[in-house]
């Protein structure tokens, strides 16, 4: 069992519940929900539409709040953090890539991914030098100067993971990044978040009814009704249930 | 820093070019509708504001220039001892049934000084057009009411029975209270049927040696009994007086004014609706730079100047088209009046509906779960 156990879990969640009320029905998403997630590897949470997964991954991104129980991320309570602190948390800590890429289409790949960093209080000169580099790094050198107009569905989403990784974040979040991709492009992302998590140490939770993605993923968690069924490792990682 | 604003709105124009439309042509709405309400209630005193005088003299509580009544001959008796006052001249005012080709019409007639420094008018009536006056029976109508006179210049009507010529058309003649037709004193007085108007004149109206002292002459000189009743008022007073009269305590006034209103509303949802919409179509976008760690706060800067940059291009456009229809308008004798301070404060209404339909648009984002937007 590996070095995954061997450090303290970046993602923890301790007896989570979340619904939601339509109306005058509550629906319970997830219940009474723990687990824990360690750095430097990709772990993917599976299961069928409407489990939860999706939710599971916005709480402990911080994107939304739980209605029971505690979420730490690197070592802060999420729940205890107001509004701003959990941007300024997102902001230092956090990558997202969507299903849906989410680029502007008045700006080329390389603006699309300095960005968020000048947000970050990052010099022009520097965001451009780390933007150029988080493009390297998912093959996308030449296309730098392209608009989204101009890019395929798998190159849209390499940028949006340019965008994600390009802040060094240490917690990467994906949410079906592979569903709109054909296949040689769902292994290209998937093999770049791969890297991402072996190379830079970041935990990188995804969440995917893709099988592709089973078959790469570190550990898998699988959901069904807002709980985890089933926590393995791949034999090839050696990671364990936790 | 990335110019997203300004990079968006020049790559994505097609996407915001009908919400600068409607923001130009909301603030273009605005703005003809005030430039014809004033111009509409400006033509209530043109007499007034159509003068070179400083003082005018008239019937305590006059509420408007066309409501005059005779005031005391003794008045320019007491006009003419003060030290203050430069030249005095009568003014009367009275109403008259005209009988054209176009049957009988009601028409205001003024009673002026038609000599070539004669003070009501000055700024309408050129010195040769005044001279024309000077002829017995000679009138002069603005030429927008010709036709609903029914007469042309050198044609022949009759006023309250007498017969009158007229010898000239004029510009900046039309008035609110309606159509107004310009003779002699001499010619006015035999026009005016009316025996009570015989006391006196309607006005007296008076150039004062150092114009700034206005207030202090009118004050000075106004209201003593012994001269029997009689107001004074500065021109701009006077003038004013009248405008509010036909703006407030007339139907038709607050009818126009209801209607600037319902301008100003219509304007300001249709513009903010627009901007909505557009700003609407980027929300996946500023969702995922929140969900990034990018605060609302900054984001809200970035829909703000966006929202800036389309009400400038809008109001650029309206701007020009607005110009245009002013002319178009002048040169039909459309009342019209452009006022610095009104264009200013449309352009301001404009942009300030602009910027807050932005932050409304921003505001949507609050409310949404990132999440939820993200899938």
């Amino acid at each position: 069992m590996s070095t995954l156990h061997t450090r303290a879990p970046t993602l923890r969640a301790r007896a989570v519940s979340k619904g939601y009320t339509t109306g005058r029905l509550r629906t319970s998403v997830l219940e009474n929900l723990s687990l824990s997630i360690d750095s430097g590897a990709l772990t993917l949470i599976s299961g069928p539409s409407g489990c939860g997964k999706s939710t599971l991954l916005t709480i402990l991104s911080g994107l939304q709040g739980v209605d029971q129980g505690q979420v730490h991320a690197l070592g802060d309570e999420l729940g205890r953090l107001d509004k701003p602190a959990l941007e300024r948390f997102r902001l230092q800590h956090t990558g997202f890539v969507f299903q849906d890429f989410s680029l502007f289409p008045a700006l080329n790949a390389c603006e699309q991914v300095e960005l968020p960093l000048h947000y970050l209080g990052m010099s022009r000169s520097r965001a451009k030098e780390r933007a150029q580099h988080a493009l390297d790094e998912v093959g996308l050198t030449s296309q730098r100067h392209l608009r989204p107009a101009e890019l395929s569905g798998g190159e849209k989403q390499r940028v949006a993971l340019a965008r994600a990784i390009a802040k060094e974040p240490q917690l990467l979040f994906a949410d079906e990044p592979t569903s709109a991709l054909d296949a040689a492009n769902g292994q290209a992302v998937i093999d770049i978040l791969h890297r991402i998590a072996r190379n830079h140490d970041t935990t990188v939770l995804c969440v995917s009814h893709d099988a592709r993605l089973i078959r790469h993923a570190d550990r898998v968690l699988y959901m069904e009704d807002g709980r985890i069924l089933q926590d393995s490792c791949a034999p090839s990682n050696a990671a364990g249930p936790h | 820093m990335i110019a997203l604003a300004r990079k968006s709105l020049l790559y994505e124009w097609p996407r915001f070019a009908p919400v600068a439309c409607a923001i130009g042509f909301a603030c273009l709405l605005q703005l003809l509708q005030a430039s014809l309400v004033l111009g509409i209630f400006r033509s209530a005193s043109v007499q007034v504001s159509g003068s070179s005088a400083q003082l005018w003299v008239g019937y305590p509580g006059t509420a408007s220039v066309n409501l005059g009544r005779p005031i005391p001959e003794g008045v320019e008796a007491l006009m003419r001892m003060d030290s203050a006052v430069e030249r005095i001249e009568p003014f009367q005012w009275s109403d008259g049934n005209w009988r054209g080709s176009t049957g009988n019409v009601a028409v205001s007639i003024s009673g002026i000084n038609p000599e070539p420094d004669g003070q009501v008018y000055a700024h309408v009536l050129s010195p040769a057009e005044r001279s024309k006056l000077r002829e017995p029976d000679s009138v002069i109508v603005d030429r927008s009411d010709l036709g609903k006179l029914g007469v042309h210049v050198g044609d022949s009507a009759s006023v309250n029975g007498y017969r009158v010529r007229v010898v000239a058309e004029s510009r900046g003649l039309r008035s609110l209270s309606g159509i107004n037709i310009v003779a002699s004193l001499e010619t006015a007085r035999r026009l005016d049927t009316d025996p009570a108007d015989a006391s006196g004149p309607t006005y007296l109206v008076a150039q004062l040696r150092e114009p700034n002292d206005a207030d202090a002459v009118a004050a000075r000189l106004c209201c003593k009994p012994a001269f029997g009743p009689y107001q004074v008022w500065t021109a701009s007073d006077f003038a004013r007086r009248s405008e509010l009269y036909w703006m407030l305590d007339t139907g038709a006034g607050a009818g126009v004014l209801f209607l600037a209103m319902i301008v100003l509303v219509a304007g300001a949802a249709i513009s903010s609706q627009a901007l909505m919409g557009a700003v609407a179509g980027s929300v996946r976008q500023y969702a995922m730079l929140n969900a990034l760690g990018i605060g609302l706060k900054n984001l809200r800067w970035v829909v703000l100047e966006q929202a800036l940059w389309i009400g400038a291009a809008g109001l650029a456009g309206a701007a020009v088209l607005g110009l245009l229809l002013l002319l178009i308008a002048h040169s039909q004798d459309v009342p019209i009046a452009f006022n610095g301070t009104v264009t200013l404060a449309c352009l301001l209404v404009a942009l300030a509906v602009t910027g807050v339909s932005g932050l409304a648009a921003v505001r949507s984002l609050r409310h949404a779960e990132p999440a939820l937007l993200l899938r």
